[in-house]
């Protein structure tokens, strides 16, 4: 047997036993009796009194029950149990949520880090389990999983403690979003592997999962134990924990100053008071504004969303391409979350070209985007610049190439009209009249504001595009708007000629062209950066030069990257939130671009712990201790002393 | 235990048989108001020559013997032992303290009060009974003579009360103060008081009283550790309603004893000195046996 609470019994047996004594000492239960004078008593018990100032002890059944019922409350406060070990659980997976809210600091009495605490109870737990004594029963094997927006298996089935305590001592903490329904299948997969050379062998029993977490789990709602699982929920935090953070961040430049950028910010509170904060916008690491007054950001609503606030910053001159962050003033135990980032690219000319015809429509259209520069080529111009800077393509934002096709389209972003590009797919198959369309990718940014509807197109050609390109428009005689983004070439193609149909005409032509033209170019360098989630990777068009990159982390780290392909770099995921900065080469020629990854505040934020989970039906109480294979012994306890009181209320009237 | 109602429950006939064979008897010889059947000391007008004496100024002239004058030639007056009867006061405690023990003390003074006061009816003297404590203070009856007042005495007695303190000093001074002609005086109570009543007593000796003081004392009173006094006890005093925690060890009751000792010898000794007749008489000796063997001893009654 073992105490969770030895002290505090011996101090309850301390603070009530001599008590109960001394008042069998100094007061008896008495009973009445009338006599005709107390005279005499008194005259005989005073001088045993002023001999001695207490009566002797006198053994009684009555003393002898409430000591016993006093000790066995004390010992009850002592909260013993019996290791009874795992028998019946072969199997144990340690669940341990690494979350963004598991970065708090509210666990345990000093105010630690809640995944310190998860792991140190989860190498308590291992501990438990294979220690016992002779009553433990055989050590069972246990796995770990940690998960977030994932999960991993950072150790399989295993009665290696040592490696058990490494996995769990290795794991890193994450500013994902916390979703158990992987891991949950990890747990269960591994226990349903039968032996494979005996196919008619039984799928092991369902192990017991114990979960170490803050228990704020997304998905936690659309899981069920299966039959036979059992889960033990161990919380980390506190629950009155609050929390408030910068769910998102946008900038934008104004067109007609793009010298200027404004920044917004969407603030967060998941507490229950509201919370007044400055909040300041930071720019590369300096503090380039503060808003005048506090903002109140207002408490959380009764149906569990936060309470919100927007934060608008006046425009400020930024000529050049900058990480912009807005941090608010929050004194609560998840700071990841008080600072946001984005990144805005350096103001930007559009550089367009017009290949082939140049019909009037499509010209029209391009110059209503006020380009910086539009260069329209004959298809021969075209060939002659082309032949003589082979790189010709990528110094636009979008070549636009109108009735006449190039010979080659390997390098840039191109949106056609009326033509089959000459890349590896795209096959024709005749030509198409009297064309209406029947669908549209209505969520496509090129089709932003864009209505097909009354849409007729005289004649098309019949393309069949390869597995890279999606149809974004599309008729009963085939594709009519193809997108395509694959390696250095990004394309928008549209398989007829406008002048062959009535879309000149249409106001959804000139958004089209727009959407088109901002959907290259973004595909190239977009002015502001989307922002991030923990978990996401980074990818981007990188320079043909940017072969090597050097990749430095929010924490610092540094990591080499060998990129093969520049054009679609990618790397992830990026777990922790902050600015990642990617860099290459050295010197004059070095270049850098920066990813802004933010904690979702708007779902990670919440870090009130949860003491009992819901999972599916089923209410899961938390643990305060490791004491899944304990079995308690403090109710039977707390049962015997109410029946030792009982018995002793029966004498005492059997006695009176 | 059965409370006195009825009469009947006062005497029994066959003590009353028994009772008419006894007398009243006084060590002292006393003047009464009218003669009775016995012999005072003082000379009165009866028969029997008791002595001379010179005749002083005032004198009754029909008293004086003639012949001694004419032999001396000086006056003589012959004195005569004259018959009186006999005063009795019977005075009852009917404090609250009275009403304890098994059977009740107050019953039992009561029917002893109502044999004492038979036996000095049958025998003419002048019987009073008196009851004294509670809150209406002294009560007396009238004084009685005859056999015929028997059932007055009686139905006297049964209206009486065991209640309240028993202000014992302030009713022997009453007693004292009201007497009629000299005579017995009976005190009947337990003398459970703090100074075992010695100074009501003071009061009443040697005012022309022969007393008898008897002290009625319970059997749990005298052995309590034999009638349930045991184990851890609150005891509440009737009278006062002090509460006396006591644990009833055989220390305690040994203790218990040596103090009501020391209290009933305190008394008997004080009552020595003063001529008193004191009798401790439990509550368990029949009535009989105390009236015949037990005060005939004492010379209550003869």
């Amino acid at each position: 047997m073992n105490w969770i609470a030895p002290v505090a019994g011996l101090v309850v047996a301390a603070a009530t036993i001599p008590p109960l004594l001394a008042l069998y000492f100094l007061r008896l239960r008495r009973s009445r009796r009338t006599v005709s004078s107390t005279m005499l008593w008194r005259r005989a018990t005073e001088d045993l009194r002023a001999n001695a100032p207490f009566q002797r002890l006198r053994l009684s059944i009555l003393l002898l029950l409430q000591l016993l019922a006093l000790a066995l409350v004390a010992l009850a406060i002592a909260q013993p149990y019996a290791d009874l070990g795992v028998r019946g659980a072969q199997r144990v997976v340690l669940l341990i949520d690494r979350s963004g809210s598991m970065n708090a600091t509210d666990a345990g009495a000093k105010g630690g880090v809640r995944l310190d605490e998860a792991k140190r109870i989860a190498i308590e737990r291992v501990r438990d389990l294979h220690g016992g004594g002779i009553f433990s029963g055989a050590a069972p094997e246990i796995a770990v999983i940690a998960f977030a927006g994932g999960a991993e298996v950072l150790a399989p089935y295993t009665d290696n403690a040592a490696q058990v305590r490494d996995a769990i001592a290795g794991i890193r903490p994450t500013d994902e979003a916390s979703r158990i329904g992987e891991a949950l299948e990890l747990a269960r997969a591994f226990t349903a592997v039968t032996r494979p050379d005996d196919p008619d062998a039984r799928p092991a029993a369902p192990p017991v999962i114990e979960l170490v977490s803050d228990g704020r789990i997304e998905d936690l709602s659309e899981q069920v134990l299966r039959e036979g699982e059992r889960l033990a929920y161990r919380p980390v935090g506190k629950a009155d924990a609050t929390n408030a953070g910068v769910a998102s961040v946008a900038a934008a430049r104004d067109p007609d100053r793009p010298d200027e950028v404004q920044v917004f910010a969407r603030l967060v509170n998941w507490g229950i008071e509201p919370r007044r904060t400055d909040v300041a916008l930071i720019v590369d690491g300096d503090v380039r504004g503060l808003t005048p007054e506090p903002v109140e950001v207002p408490a959380r609503l009764g149906d569990g969303r936060p309470g919100e606030s927007q934060v608008g910053f006046p425009a400020i001159p930024l000529p050049r391409a900058a990480v912009i962050g807005v941090r608010i003033d929050a004194d609560d135990p998840l700071p990841d979350d008080d600072i946001a980032h984005v990144v805005a690219a350096e103001p930007r000319a559009l550089r367009l070209a017009l290949v082939g015809r140049g019909a009037f429509a499509i010209r029209s259209a391009l110059d209503g985007l006020a380009p910086a520069e539009l260069r329209a080529f004959s298809l021969a111009e075209w060939e002659a610049a082309l032949a003589q800077d082979p790189t010709l393509p990528e110094r636009f934002d979008a070549v636009v190439v109108d009735a006449e096709v190039p010979a080659r389209l390997d390098r840039g972003r191109f949106l056609t009209f009326g033509v089959v590009p000459p890349l590896p797919g795209f096959e024709p198959y005749g030509t198409k009249d009297a064309v209406v369309v029947r669908s549209t990718r209505d969520e496509h940014p090129l089709l932003r504001y864009v209505n097909l509807d009354g849409l007729w197109i005289g004649s098309m050609l019949a393309v069949a595009a390869g597995a890279d390109a999606e149809t974004v428009v599309d008729a009963s005689e085939g594709a009519v708007v193809l997108a395509q983004s694959r390696g250095p070439v990004a394309l928008v193609c549209v398989t007829f000629d406008p002048m062959d149909s009535n879309w000149p005409f249409q106001r959804s032509f000139v958004n089209f062209v727009a959407n088109a033209v901002d959907w290259l170019a973004a595909n190239g360098r977009p002015i502001t950066e989307e922002a991030l989630r923990p978990g996401d990777a980074l990818s981007a068009r990188l320079p043909p030069e940017a072969t090597r990159i050097a990749l430095r982390a929010p924490d610092g780290t540094r990591s080499e990257i060998a990129v093969p392909e520049p054009a679609s770099f990618a790397w992830g995921p990026a777990r922790r939130a902050g600015v990642y900065i990617a860099s290459w080469g050295s010197g004059d020629t070095g270049s850098s671009r920066a990813f802004a990854v933010n904690l979702d505040s708007a779902r990670e934020g919440r870090i009130d712990a949860v003491e009992e989970l819901t999972i599916g039906t089923e209410q899961v109480a938390g643990q305060s201790s490791s004491g899944a294979s304990r079995t308690a012994l403090w109710p039977w306890l707390i049962l015997a002393a109410i029946a030792v009181l009982l018995l002793e209320w029966w004498v005492w009237l059997r006695r009176s | 235990m059965t409370r006195l109602e009825r009469l009947d429950q006062m005497i029994d006939p066959q003590v009353m048989a028994m009772l008419d064979q006894l007398d009243i008897v006084s060590r002292k010889i006393f003047s009464g108001k009218i003669q009775g059947e016995r012999r005072s000391r003082r000379r009165g007008q009866s028969v029997e020559f008791a002595d001379y004496r010179p005749y002083v100024h005032g004198d009754d002239l029909r008293f004086v013997d003639w012949n001694i004058y004419g032999r001396l030639d000086r006056l003589f007056l012959k004195l005569f032992v004259e018959d009186e009867d006999l005063s009795l006061v019977v005075a009852v405690d009917r404090s609250a303290s009275m009403a304890c023990g098994d059977p009740l003390k107050f019953d039992y003074a009561r029917r002893l009060m109502m044999a004492l006061g038979y036996i000095g009816l049958v025998n003419h003297n002048r019987v009073t009974l008196c009851a004294f404590g509670g809150p209406d203070g002294v009560a007396r009856s009238t004084a009685m003579r005859g056999r015929r007042r028997t059932s007055e005495m009686g139905r006297w007695l049964l209206s009486l009360d065991a209640s309240g303190d028993a202000a014992f000093d302030d009713a022997m001074r009453t007693i004292a103060l009201s007497r009629h002609g000299r005579g017995v005086l009976v005190v009947i109570s337990d003398f459970l008081l703090p100074d075992g009543g010695q100074r009501g007593l003071r009061y009443v000796c040697g005012r022309g009283f022969d007393v008898h003081a008897i002290q009625l004392l319970a059997p749990e009173e005298l052995e309590p550790s034999s009638h349930g006094v045991t184990g851890d006890l609150r005891l509440v005093d009737i009278e006062s309603g002090t509460e006396t925690e006591v644990t009833a060890t055989a220390a305690v009751v040994r203790a218990y004893r040596e103090s009501l000792d020391a209290h009933v010898a305190a008394l008997r000794d004080f009552c020595v000195r003063r001529g008193i007749t004191h009798t401790l008489v439990p509550t368990t000796m029949k009535l009989d046996t105390l009236l015949v063997e037990y005060l005939r001893r004492r010379g209550l009654v003869t």
